[in-house]
C-alpha cells in the first residue's frame, strides 16, 4: 500500500502549476460546461490548447508518433488534476477528440485516417475539434435505438436524420457520429456503426439548442442526404457499438481525476471565502463543509483506485459509473453548500460574471445551475447505477 | 501509487478469515451475548498464539513488529466476523500509547504480557458527561506524597469487566485550557476502591461504568508526562478511530454482502428482488459507500502507518465510517423483507452494534468537527501559488 506519487508525477504537478500562474489570468476560475458559449471564452480556450500541444501535455497518453509523449496513467490523472483545479481551458478538442476520437482512431483507424486526424487533434488548433453525436430525440439512453441511417452508394455513404444535445457542434470541424447501418440487425446494437463527418459538408444544419442559463453548449444536427466518403466509416461496418464500448475504457483515465480537481478547487474557494467572512463561526456552515471535505477526500481515493487498476492491466466496468454517480452526487452538495454560502449573492445571473457583486467569479451560480446538466449528460445517474447494480453486484438486468 | 497488499498483508487477512469463522460462528457471537465475561477465554489464548496481540510491538516485547496498516485489515476482519473480545481495548487503546510513551521499564513489564494475551487492558476516558473533548475529564487524581488518589465516575468503559489494568484519563490540576492538566495512569484494576458494573448496551459488549473511591495510584504509574496526558488521548483518538472504523468496515462489507446474495435468492413476483431497480440502486448507493470508506480508510492508516499527519483523515474516516455502516445495516435490512426484522437473521447482530460503534471515539458530529478545525486552518493551494 503506497499513496504516494512518484517523482515524475509530482514533478509534472509542479510544471502545471507553472504554466497555470503564468498563462492565465490571476483569480482564474473556470466551469467546466461554459467554454463553447461565448466567443471571447472559446478563443481564449483555443489559444491555451496550442500552448498544451506545445508542450505535449495535450495528447501526453498518446503515443509521440501521433503527437503524444506516452504518458502513464498516474501522469495523465495528475494533469487532468491540475488542469481542472486551474481552470486551465481547452483541454478536450471539443467534445472527445482528445479522450475518444483519437484513441479510437489508434484502435481501429486506417492507416489514413491515423494520419490525417490525429496530428490535427494534437495539434490544438481548430482544425482538431470534434462534436459527438450519439444521442438522438429518440434515443437517450438507450443508445442503441438510435434511428439515423447511413446507407452505402458506391463509395461513399448518404446519411439521413436526426442527432440532438450535440454540445460544441458549432465550434466543431469534424463529428465523430454513430448510425444505423443495419436496421434489420438482430438486436439493435449490432446494426451500429461510426462515421467521421467533416462539418462543413452539404447536407448538415447545426441548430442552436439553449439551455435554461442562456448558454449556448448544445444543439440539434440534421442530416439531409449527406455525402460521406466510404474512407470516413471507422472500423467495421456494424461493429460501432462494440467500438464505442470499448473507447469508453479511454475516457476512464482521465474523467475521475478532472472532476476531482475540479471540486478541489470549488471546496478550496469556498474555505477560503467562509474564512474572510467569518462564516467558520456558524456550526452548520463548518459542519457541511467538513462533510462535503469528507466525500471529496473519499472522491479522490476511489478516483485513485480506478486508475490503479487500470494500472494493472484491468479494464474497469463499474468502477467509472461509480465514479461518475459520486461525482454527480459531490456537484450537488457543493452546489447546495456554495450558493448558501455565498447567500443573497448567488441569485446574480452567470451571465453577468463581470457584475460588481458577483462573488468568486460567478462560479458557484454556474456550479448551481449547471450540474444537473453534468448528471444528466454522458449517462444520467440511474443509468449508472444500473451499471454499478449490474457489474458491480452482479444483480440480474432490472430492464 | 499502489493499493496492492503484500504478501504478509494478504496472509493476515487470510488466516484471521479462516480462524474467525471457525473459532467465532454466530452461535457462539450470540450465546457470548449472555456470558458474564463477554469474550472466551480459549478464543482469547488462541488468538495470542497466533500473535495477534503483539501484531504490530516490536520483538523484544514479544511481538512481531508488523505495521500499523497491517493491525488495521486484522481489524477489518474481526468486524467481518463480528468477534466479542477485549482486542481492540488492550491492543488499540492501551499497548500502543504504552509503546509510544511508556519508560523502557514500563514497557519491559507491560506489552510482553499484553502480547502473550496474559493480560486485558482498557482505557478509562469517558465520563457522564459522555464527552470525547478535554473539558469532559472532570474525575480528579489528587497528588500526594508518593499517590495518587482517584476519586470520580467513567462511563462507558469498555470491559472494564475483566480488565486486569486500565488506563485513566484523570485532571491532576485544573488550568484555563481544559486539555492541560491532564494525567493518563495506569491502574491495577484490582486496587482497593474500584467498583464496577457492566451497562446494558445493545451491543452487548460489556462497557462498564467504574467508579473509583479514593483509589491510590502510585506515582510512579503515570504514563507519559504530568499534566500533558491529553497528548495521548490524542495519539489514541487517532489510531483508535482508524481501527474502530476499519472494524466497521469490514462488518458494513459482510451486511452487504449478506443482502446482495438474498437480492439474488429471494424471488418475487417471479423474479429475483435484486433485478427490481428500487432495491437494485439501494444496493448499488451501499456499495459505492462501502468501497469509499474502504479508501478512505486505508489512506488514514497509511498514514498512520507512514508516520504523516493523520488528524484530518483519521476524522475524515471515523465520521464516514459512522454513517457507511448504519445506512448499510438499514438498507441491508430493508432489503431483506420480514426476516430482516428479526433475531434469527444474522443482521441483526450486526445492527446492534450501531450505536456502539457510533459512538465509541466520537460521533459524527465530533469528528467533523475536527475536520472542521482542520479546514479552518488549511492553506488553499491556490493561494500558494
Ligand atoms: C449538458 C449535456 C451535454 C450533452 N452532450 C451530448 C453530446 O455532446 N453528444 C451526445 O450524443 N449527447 C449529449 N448529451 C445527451 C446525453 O447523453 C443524454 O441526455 C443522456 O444519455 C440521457 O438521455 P435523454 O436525455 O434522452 O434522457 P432519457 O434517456 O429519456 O431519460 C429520462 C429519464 O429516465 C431515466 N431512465 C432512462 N432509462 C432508464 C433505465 N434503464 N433505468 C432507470 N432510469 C432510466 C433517466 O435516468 C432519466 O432520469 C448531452 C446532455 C447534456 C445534458
Amino acid at each position: 500500500m503506497d499513496f504516494r506519487f512518484g517523482e515524475k508525477e509530482e514533478k509534472l504537478r509542479q510544471e502545471i502549476r507553472k504554466f497555470a500562474k503564468e498563462e492565465l489570468p490571476p483569480g482564474w476560475l473556470s466551469t467546466m460546461l461554459e467554454e463553447e458559449s461565448e466567443d471571447e471564452d472559446w478563443e481564449f480556450a483555443m489559444s491555451i490548447a496550442k500552448k498544451l500541444a506545445e508542450r505535449g501535455w495535450l495528447t501526453m497518453s498518446w503515443p509521440e508518433e501521433y503527437g503524444g509523449k506516452g504518458a502513464s496513467l498516474w501522469e495523465q490523472l495528475v494533469y487532468s488534476e491540475e488542469a481542472s483545479y486551474w481552470g486551465i481551458p481547452g483541454v478536450t478538442m471539443g467534445v472527445g477528440g482528445v479522450d475518444w476520437v483519437g484513441p479510437s482512431l489508434m484502435m481501429f483507424g486506417s492507416e489514413e485516417q491515423k494520419k490525417k486526424y490525429l496530428p490535427l487533434i494534437a495539434s490544438g488548433e481548430p482544425d482538431g475539434i470534434w462534436c459527438t453525436a450519439y444521442s438522438e430525440p429518440n434515443a437517450g439512453s438507450d443508445f442503441a435505438k438510435i434511428q439515423t441511417r447511413a446507407v452505402r452508394e458506391g463509395d461513399e455513404y448518404v446519411i439521413n436524420g436526426q442527432k440532438i444535445w450535440t454540445s460544441a457542434a458549432h465550434r466543431a470541424k469534424w463529428c465523430w457520429i454513430a448510425v444505423k447501418t443495419d436496421p434489420d440487425a438482430t438486436k439493435p446494437h449490432k446494426g451500429i456503426s461510426v462515421f467521421i463527418v467533416d462539418m462543413k459538408s452539404k447536407g448538415i444544419t447545426v441548430r442552436p439548442l439553449i439551455n435554461y442559463v442562456g448558454h449556448h453548449i448544445f444543439n440539434e444536427v440534421f442530416f439531409d442526404d449527406l455525402r460521406v466518403p466510404a474512407a470516413n466509416l471507422v472500423g467495421k461496418e456494424n461493429n460501432g457499438w462494440y467500438q464505442l464500448m470499448h473507447a469508453l475504457g479511454f475516457e476512464r483515465g482521465s474523467i475521475a481525476g478532472r472532476c476531482y480537481g475540479y471540486n478541489k478547487r470549488i471546496l478550496d474557494e469556498l474555505i477560503e471565502y467562509t474564512r474572510e467572512r467569518g462564516l467558520f463561526r456558524e456550526r452548520e456552515i463548518r459542519h457541511k463543509l467538513a462533510d462535503v471535505a469528507i466525500e471529496l477526500e473519499t472522491q479522490k481515493v476511489l478516483a485513485y483506485e480506478t486508475i490503479w487498476k487500470m494500472s494493472k492491466g484491468a479494464s474497469p466496468i463499474y468502477e467509472p459509473s461509480r465514479d461518475k454517480v459520486f461525482n454527480d452526487h459531490i456537484l450537488e452538495r457543493l452546489a447546495m453548500l456554495g450558493t448558501e454560502i455565498l447567500g443573497c449573492y448567488s441569485q446574480i445571473d452567470p451571465l453577468s460574471r463581470n457584475c460588481k457583486w458577483t462573488k468568486l467569479n460567478g462560479h458557484m451560480e454556474s456550479l448551481f445551475w449547471l450540474f444537473l446538466g453534468y448528471a444528466i449528460a454522458a449517462g444520467t445517474d440511474e443509468v449508472e447505477m444500473n451499471i454499478v447494480g449490474q457489474f458491480g453486484l452482479k444483480l440480474p438486468k432490472s430492464y | 501509487m499502489d493499493f496492492d497488499f503484500s504478501e504478509d498483508q494478504t496472509m493476515i487477512i487470510d488466516s484471521a478469515r479462516k480462524f474467525l469463522e471457525k473459532e467465532c460462528p454466530k452461535d457462539k457471537v450470540r450465546k457470548l451475548k449472555e456470558d458474564e465475561k463477554g469474550y472466551d477465554p480459549e478464543t482469547w489464548g488462541k488468538m495470542a498464539e497466533m500473535g495477534w496481540m503483539g501484531l504490530i510491538l516490536p520483538e523484544e516485547y514479544e511481538g512481531i513488529g508488523m505495521e500499523f496498516f497491517d493491525l488495521t485489515l486484522l481489524m477489518e476482519e474481526m468486524g467481518r466476523n463480528i468477534l466479542p473480545a477485549p482486542f481492540f481495548h488492550t491492543v488499540a487503546l492501551c499497548s500502543l500509547p504504552i509503546l509510544e510513551y511508556g519508560t523502557s521499564e514500563k514497557k519491559r513489564n507491560i506489552l510482553p504480557k499484553i502480547a502473550c494475551g496474559e493480560e486485558i487492558w482498557t482505557l478509562a476516558l469517558t465520563e457522564p458527561s459522555a464527552s470525547y473533548e478535554p473539558s469532559g475529564i472532570g474525575i480528579h487524581a489528587i497528588s500526594s506524597e508518593e499517590d495518587y488518589v482517584l476519586e470520580g465516575t467513567k462511563l462507558f468503559v469498555p470491559f472494564a469487566n475483566v480488565a486486569d489494568h486500565l488506563l485513566v484519563v484523570a485532571r491532576t490540576s485544573q488550568q484555563e485550557n481544559p486539555q492541560e492538566g491532564i494525567t493518563v495512569l495506569i491502574v491495577d484494576a484490582g486496587s482497593p476502591g474500584i467498583k464496577t458494573e457492566v451497562i446494558p448496551t445493545t451491543a452487548n459488549d460489556k462497557q462498564c461504568e467504574v467508579v473509583f473511591d479514593k483509589v491510590r495510584v502510585p506515582k510512579d504509574n503515570v504514563l507519559g508526562e504530568v499534566g500533558k496526558g491529553w497528548d495521548i488521548v490524542e495519539f489514541i483518538l487517532q489510531r483508535a478511530s482508524v481501527l474502530k472504523s476499519a472494524e466497521m468496515l469490514g462488518g458494513a462489507q459482510f451486511v452487504l454482502e449478506m443482502a446482495n446474495s438474498y437480492a439474488k435468492e429471494r424471488v418475487q413476483f417471479d423474479k429475483p428482488i435484486g433485478s427490481f431497480q428500487a432495491i437494485q440502486h439501494k444496493l448499488a448507493g451501499v456499495f459505492i459507500d462501502v468501497e469509499g470508506l474502504r479508501r478512505l480508510v486505508y489512506e488514514a492508516a497509511w498514514h498512520i502507518s507512514t508516520g504523516l499527519p493523520s488528524r484530518l483523515l483519521t476524522s475524515m474516516a471515523k465520521a464516514k465510517a459512522n454513517e457507511v455502516y448504519k445506512r448499510t445495516c438499514i438498507e441491508g435490512i430493508k432489503v431483506h423483507g420480514a426476516i430482516g426484522f428479526t433475531e434469527e437473521l444474522d443482521l441483526g447482530l450486526y445492527y446492534r452494534r450501531t450505536k456502539a460503534f457510533e459512538f465509541a471515539l466520537g460521533g459524527t458530529g465530533f469528528h467533523r468537527e475536527r475536520v472542521a478545525v482542520e479546514l479552518e486552518g488549511y492553506d488553499p493551494l491556490f493561494l500558494r501559488r
